[in-house]
């Protein structure tokens, strides 16, 4: 029944978003206002390595966009207060926190679709080309540690009355080790200097990283999401 | 007396032999129930049993724990001291076995607003293994007279049709136990009437615990009252009752419903 109940929930939650399009379209808009920003910041002025520059502008932007969804993640649960009937069906809390991490996921996922072309449209990187299989997994392993990460510290602030106010400042500081094995990683690779071998630690780090979250929420998560 | 108004020298408990036995064959059974939240008890030494088919009111001025005795039984909170057994199952051995058993229903309908009539109970068929579940949708939509607004959401309809909607969310899965928060709050009289013609239809087939303010309606439903005052039992008492059994209780019984 695990499954079932999983598949419910992303559907449910997915099916909300479009109809109401509150968080996608919030996360897209500062995605590539941000993306605009940094285009006129460092090349209208001239920044000579940009390469330099791109990874942690990229994260930067992916990191708080993420933060507009994450806080959005149990927004119909606690404002229509249908947590209660979330936490009476006879579902593992685990499969909960799987599933609002999937949603995330597939938010986060979806704003990077959009700005990675954009990303590529306003500042050119010259080793993308060479290195997109390598980025693909460095995206992924990131986007899960932040996913993972997100849903089980919303989980958290949700219980909160200052929820928007704690999730940020609980998450980044969190979040810093991952958006600087994943700049680091990404400016690696868009300099076109090495491939997969260069950024090898980077992407074991964010696996790492991503392991010891996902067993934090797994052991945790009855009680993160309890009374 | 309390503040309430309530004689709590009159807590007519359930014990001995009688009352091991009864708890063995109980639907709901609680021992010395309690809750604290940090300091502060809002439920303390709460005793009871329902058998199966058994209807219990639960009655209490605002604040007496009626809402938090609820909440435990249904698993939403873990009690501070003693234990609660639903349909056998322990919640802290088998909280699924304990969820599928219950069904609650409030005075918020725990319903997607965005979500149209039909889609929220797929939603929770789904979350509780329902079988058919398509056919199990159509069949309590027709039954709480919400099948022509199924392709509507949630936030288009009213507040009666809402609760109608909670009570087919409820039923759904077919629990044993129907837990009832004061389930008429907000309801227009037409509402009012079709939640009872709904309650009196499905009586025999569950095991009902209501809080509510309304003593005449509790109290023609009920075969066991339980009346809370600050946390604690203020009165227990098993069989059908009327009005005059209260009469000793609540010196001022109107204050049972505006407190």
């Amino acid at each position: 029944m695990g499954f079932r109940q999983y598949r419910a929930m992303v559907r449910k939650d997915l099916l909300s978003e479009l109809r109401t399009r509150e968080t996608v379209v919030a996360m897209f808009l500062f995605v590539v206002l941000a993306m605009v920003v940094f285009h006129y910041a460092f090349t209208v002025t001239g920044g000579g390595a940009l390469s330099f520059y791109t990874g942690g502008m990229l994260w930067v932007v992916f990191v708080f966009g993420a933060l507009l969804g994450l806080n959005r993640s149990f927004a119909h649960e606690k404002d229509e207060r249908v947590l209660d009937g979330l936490l009476l069906c006879p579902v593992d809390r685990v499969t909960i926190f799987l599933a609002k991490m999937t949603g995330n996921l597939v938010f986060l996922g979806l704003i990077q679709i959009v700005a990675v072309p954009v990303f590529v449209l306003f500042f050119a990187p010259r080793g993308m080309a060479g290195h997109l299989a390598e980025l693909l997994v460095l995206i992924v392993l990131a986007d899960l540690g932040i996913a993972a990460l997100g849903t089980l510290l919303a989980t958290i602030a949700m219980q909160t009355r200052a929820r928007d106010l704690l999730l940020p400042i609980v998450f980044l500081p969190l979040v810093i080790p991952l958006v600087i094995a994943a700049a680091s990683g990404t400016s690696t690779l868009l300099s076109g200097g090495t491939g997969a071998s260069g950024v090898l630690g980077r992407l074991v780090f964010l696996l790492v990283y991503d392991g010891v979250f996902l067993v934090l929420a797994y052991g945790t998560y009855d009680v993160a999401i309890g009374e | 007396m309390t503040a309430a108004g309530i004689d709590t020298g009159r807590t007519d408990a359930v014990a001995g032999a009688a009352a091991t036995d009864a708890t063995a064959a109980a639907a709901i059974s609680a021992h010395g129930l309690g809750k604290a939240f940090g300091r502060r008890e809002v439920l303390h030494d709460v005793s009871f049993a329902v058998p199966p088919g058994g209807f219990l009111a639960l009655f209490g001025p605002n604040g007496a724990g009626k809402t938090t005795l609820l909440r435990l039984v249904a698993t939403l909170l873990r009690p501070s001291s003693g234990n609660v057994t639903v349909a056998g199952h322990d919640p802290r051995d088998d909280p699924a076995a304990v969820r599928r058993a219950i069904g609650f229903l409030s005075h918020d309908a725990l319903l997607y607003r965005d979500l149209t009539a039909q889609e929220n109970l797929r939603f929770y068929a789904d979350m509780y293994g329902v079988a058919e579940p398509a056919r199990r949708v159509d069949e309590l939509l027709a039954r709480v007279e919400l099948g022509h607004r199924r392709h509507d959401v949630v936030a288009t309809l009213s507040k009666g049709m809402v609760q109608r909607l909670a009570i087919a969310r409820a039923l759904l899965h077919r629990p044993a136990v129907l837990l009832l928060d004061e389930p008429h709050a907000g309801l227009d009289a037409h509402a009012v009437g079709l939640l009872d013609g709904l309650l009196a239809e499905i009586r025999a087939e569950h095991t009902f615990v209501m809080a509510t303010h309304d003593v005449g309606r509790g109290l023609e439903l009920a075969d066991q009252v339980l009346v809370l005052d600050g946390g604690r039992v203020a009165l227990q008492r098993s069989g059908r009752l009327g009005p005059d059994d209260l009469a000793g209780v609540y010196r001022e019984p109107a204050r049972l419903g505006r407190a």
